[in-house]
């Protein structure tokens, strides 16, 4: 048998060969593109809630195993050490996987997009339910919430703030607003965007917190002292979306902005319009005379981290975010913080965007009771009030108002204004954006503006080159 | 009585006749053998050909049910003032980073080619950067560039004014940082290259009198070219894909400032979900680099040739 009886590939043999591979690549190609691996069709379960039936039983689901995508953050550490007592009370296991924040939402729309249900709840914000909830990617709670099978009678779901509610609820039309349509996700913690501020410091100049945006930044001015690395008021102001929905999109409310109006069934964006562009000069102005000198990479830990040290003398953000610094222990300036609600709009207001870390369960779970006596313990009066209790990083805010009313304001303790402003503020405090599917992109696009006219551009041409993309990306998935 | 015993005779070979391979078996035989070959194609091709198709679809998040759309996410991006911003940003990225690191990379490895006590603990030290993940890097240089409570204005006597990451300034600092990272990657390249070159030419022009510029000039660089090509080639290739420091540093801001075409497609992707897009830019990205990789490997090519003396 000679070598040439073995076969010897000549050209023509690699080329069919090669031809064999493309050819299943090609269709491995088509057939993802048919939504194989894509995730691109959405749920691949029904809703399950319908399925419940008897009374209800927090043993329903005994025996079962869930896995739940969560960030390390206070209320995730707080729950940690109750999901012992929720295992207890319902014999269901809870598999908790951490991701750090920076990462979080990476992994977790990699994960939701695969459609793989690996996770059957997730910690989610509120401005997310817009680009999942489109896809068919997280399930409608509303049903589970109405099936006294599978609700306790004593959930009491309307407990949970109006503001809160509304928030983490849409019908995914566009212009539609917020409470329209499915409960996405419930909510679990959240927080308010006001002003903290170094109150020992403000009490030694014998001065107090402005009442008014102008009164704040000619206060913030006269604090800053460059020579010393001390400055008036800390806010983000990195390349991300994040940076426009604390302090910022709260000022820009109480003046009297809007972010987009609806025309017939498209949507303008208005971020351009004269009081826009007054507030957004303003706002830059602030952040260049009195505000941290790398502004333009400030994240909220930064911000906060300055005023626990004693550098930054206010910061304009999360509450539960600077609620940590005033703990002994956490920071220089422990014990010396205080809270006010900002400066009022011209007409009074004090509308205050907020954040929610919320609870929601992935559409492509296979184990949905399990999942939802999850989050409804989680999000529950008893487990909310020992996590309040027992939360050595804190817990602010929680979600309902008989904790708040209750354990909470029995944890505050020396925390001067912190009750005060919270309770001047709630009323307002809801989700200032209009919502719609292109949030991150075209609210990322916003925070570069701020930075080019920060850099110099001029605010009113920036503002409506930035006014007429977002028209345009907004519009475009409608 | 004594017997004698016949001699020994070797015993004849066994001859074995080849067993006959059953027709079917020789037929599976090519296709069995080129199994590894179609999986490595398939596993390298995979990624790349489905990453290259969904370019030709509109696949976002938001969209249920893509379609393919021909060439309209290139018509979009190419008319994106955005991705001619992150086209400059990355060239000048490149080249800037590059060109530093390899001179600072060559004059490295000449200092430490003199193996001395303090060269050769240099040689040790050098690696350090290398072995920090490009991510803790950005991390540590971060903190190092804050004007606030940054080690490095407070050095520098640049009081809590001067930004780092500003937006005149980000840019440099971000090559900083790759510049910090990379240049012994150069250094220990070079190096390697000069302890392999001959002895001999540099003692027949030490006898004759070259002073050690001309040696440098007329001798070492030209043996060297292909050591110094391969650190190029290296580097440029990497910068062009640069991602991990730089977004830990700015992501990609102040404004456009830093914003790589990695970057770009990272935001289109992973932020805003614009599967589709994201991979229109990395197509792109490819295509540029392929290029220019096609290019610098011709030129090392005839450097090679150069230093063999095949050509002049």
């Amino acid at each position: 048998m000679t070598r040439r009886d073995l076969w010897t590939p000549n050209r023509r043999d690699l080329l069919r060969m090669l031809g064999v591979g493309g050819a299943a690549v090609g269709a491995s190609s088509l057939l993802a593109a048919c939504g194989l691996g894509t995730g691109g069709d959405g749920p691949a379960t029904g809703n399950g809630a319908a399925e419940v039936t008897g009374g209800f039983d927090w043993r329903k689901a005994e025996g079962t195993e869930i896995s739940v995508l969560q960030t390390p953050h206070p209320y995730q550490v707080a729950f940690q050490p109750l999901l012992a007592e929720f295992t207890e009370l319902t014999g269901i296991t809870v598999k908790a996987d951490l991701v750090a924040e920076a990462d979080y939402f990476t992994r977790l729309n990699t994960e939701l997009a695969s459609g793989a249900g690996n996770y059957d709840a997730f910690m989610t914000g509120a401005y997310f339910i817009w680009t999942y909830g489109p896809p068919g990617w997280m399930e409608d709670l509303k049903p589970w919430l109405q099936n006294s099978s599978a609700t306790n009678p004593d959930y009491d779901f309307e407990d949970i703030y109006e503001g809160l509610r509304r928030s983490t609820s849409w019908d995914f039309q566009v212009g539609s607003p917020l409470g329209t349509g499915g409960q996405w996700a419930i909510p679990w913690g959240f927080e308010t965007n006001v002003l903290c501020y170094n109150k020992a410091e403000f009490d030694r100049r014998g001065i107090r917190p402005a009442e008014t945006f102008d009164d704040l930044m000619q206060l913030a001015s006269d604090l800053t002292d460059r020579a010393n690395n001390k400055y008036g008021i800390a806010f983000r102001g990195s390349r991300s979306w994040a940076t426009i929905h604390p302090g910022f999109m709260t000022q820009f409310t109480r003046e009297g902005c809007k972010d987009y109006e609806k025309q017939g069934d498209q949507l303008q964006a208005t971020m351009n319009s004269p009081e826009a562009v007054d507030f957004t000069r303003k706002w830059v102005e602030l952040a260049r005379s009195a505000g941290p000198t790398s502004w333009t990479n400030y994240e909220y830990p930064d911000c906060t981290g300055d005023l626990g040290a004693g550098t930054a003398f206010m910061v304009y953000d999360a509450d539960s975010a600077t609620y940590p610094q005033n703990i002994a222990g956490n920071s220089a300036q422990a014990g010396n913080l205080a809270w006010h609600p900002g400066p009022a709009g011209p007409d009074g207001s004090y509308g205050t965007n907020l954040w929610t870390w919320s609870l929601a369960m992935n559409s492509a779970s296979q184990k949905k009771l399990a999942a939802w006596l999850f989050i409804q313990w989680a999000t529950g009066k008893d487990a909310q009030t020992k996590a309040v209790q027992t939360g050595q990083a804190g817990f602010a805010d929680p979600t309902r108002q008989s904790v708040f009313d209750g354990a909470f304001k029995q944890t505050l303790g020396n925390f001067p204004g912190y009750q005060e402003t919270f309770e001047k503020v709630i009323g307002s405090t809801d989700i200032k954006f209009t919502p719609q599917t292109q949030f991150f992109e075209t609210t990322e696009e916003w925070a570069v503006a701020l930075q080019d006219i920060y850099a110099g551009q001029d605010a009113k041409t920036r503002l409506d080159a930035l006014a007429a993309a977002n028209t345009t990306a907004v519009n475009r998935a409608s | 009585m004594t017997t004698t015993a016949p001699p020994r005779t070797p015993a004849p070979a066994v001859q074995r006749e080849p067993r006959s391979v059953p027709a079917w078996r020789r037929g599976l035989r090519p296709y069995v053998l080129s199994i590894p070959a179609v999986l490595i194609i398939v596993g390298i091709l995979y990624p790349f050909v489905l990453g290259a198709y969904y370019a030709f679809l509109n696949y976002a998040a938001v969209v249920r049910r893509p379609v393919f759309i021909g060439l309209q996410n290139f018509a979009e991006i190419l008319s994106d003032p955005a991705f001619w911003t992150s086209v400059r940003v990355t060239f000048v990225y490149a080249v800037v980073a590059t060109v530093v690191e390899t001179v600072l990379g060559i004059g490295i490895a000449l200092l430490l080619n003199r193996s001395t006590l303090v060269g050769r603990i240099f040689e040790r030290v050098l690696i350090l950067p290398l072995m920090i993940a490009p991510v803790i890097a950005g991390v540590i240089w971060g903190l190092m560039f804050n004007p606030q409570y940054g080690v490095l204005n407070y050095v520098l006597g640049l009081g809590s004014t001067f930004d780092w990451l500003g937006e005149d300034t980000a840019i440099w600092s971000v090559i900083l940082v790759d510049v910090w990272i990379y240049t012994p990657f150069v250094a220990i390249l070079v190096l390697a290259g000069i302890r392999s070159l001959p002895k001999e030419p540099f003692e027949a022009s030490a006898v004759d009198g070259a002073s050690w510029f001309y040696m440098f000039r007329r001798l070492m660089l030209p043996m060297m070219w292909p050591y110094i090509l391969v650190a190029v080639i290296f580097r440029f290739m990497d910068c062009l894909k640069i991602f991990d420091h730089v977004f830990v540093l700015t992501a990609g801001g102040p404004g456009d400032a830093t914003r790589t075409l990695q970057i770009g497609a990272y935001q289109n992707s992973i932020i805003q979900l614009q599967y589709s897009q994201g991979s229109t830019y990395m197509f792109l990205l490819w295509v540029i680099v392929f290029v220019t990789a096609r290019y610098l490997v011709s030129v090392l090519g005839k450097a090679q040739r150069r230093a063999a003396g095949s050509e002049e």
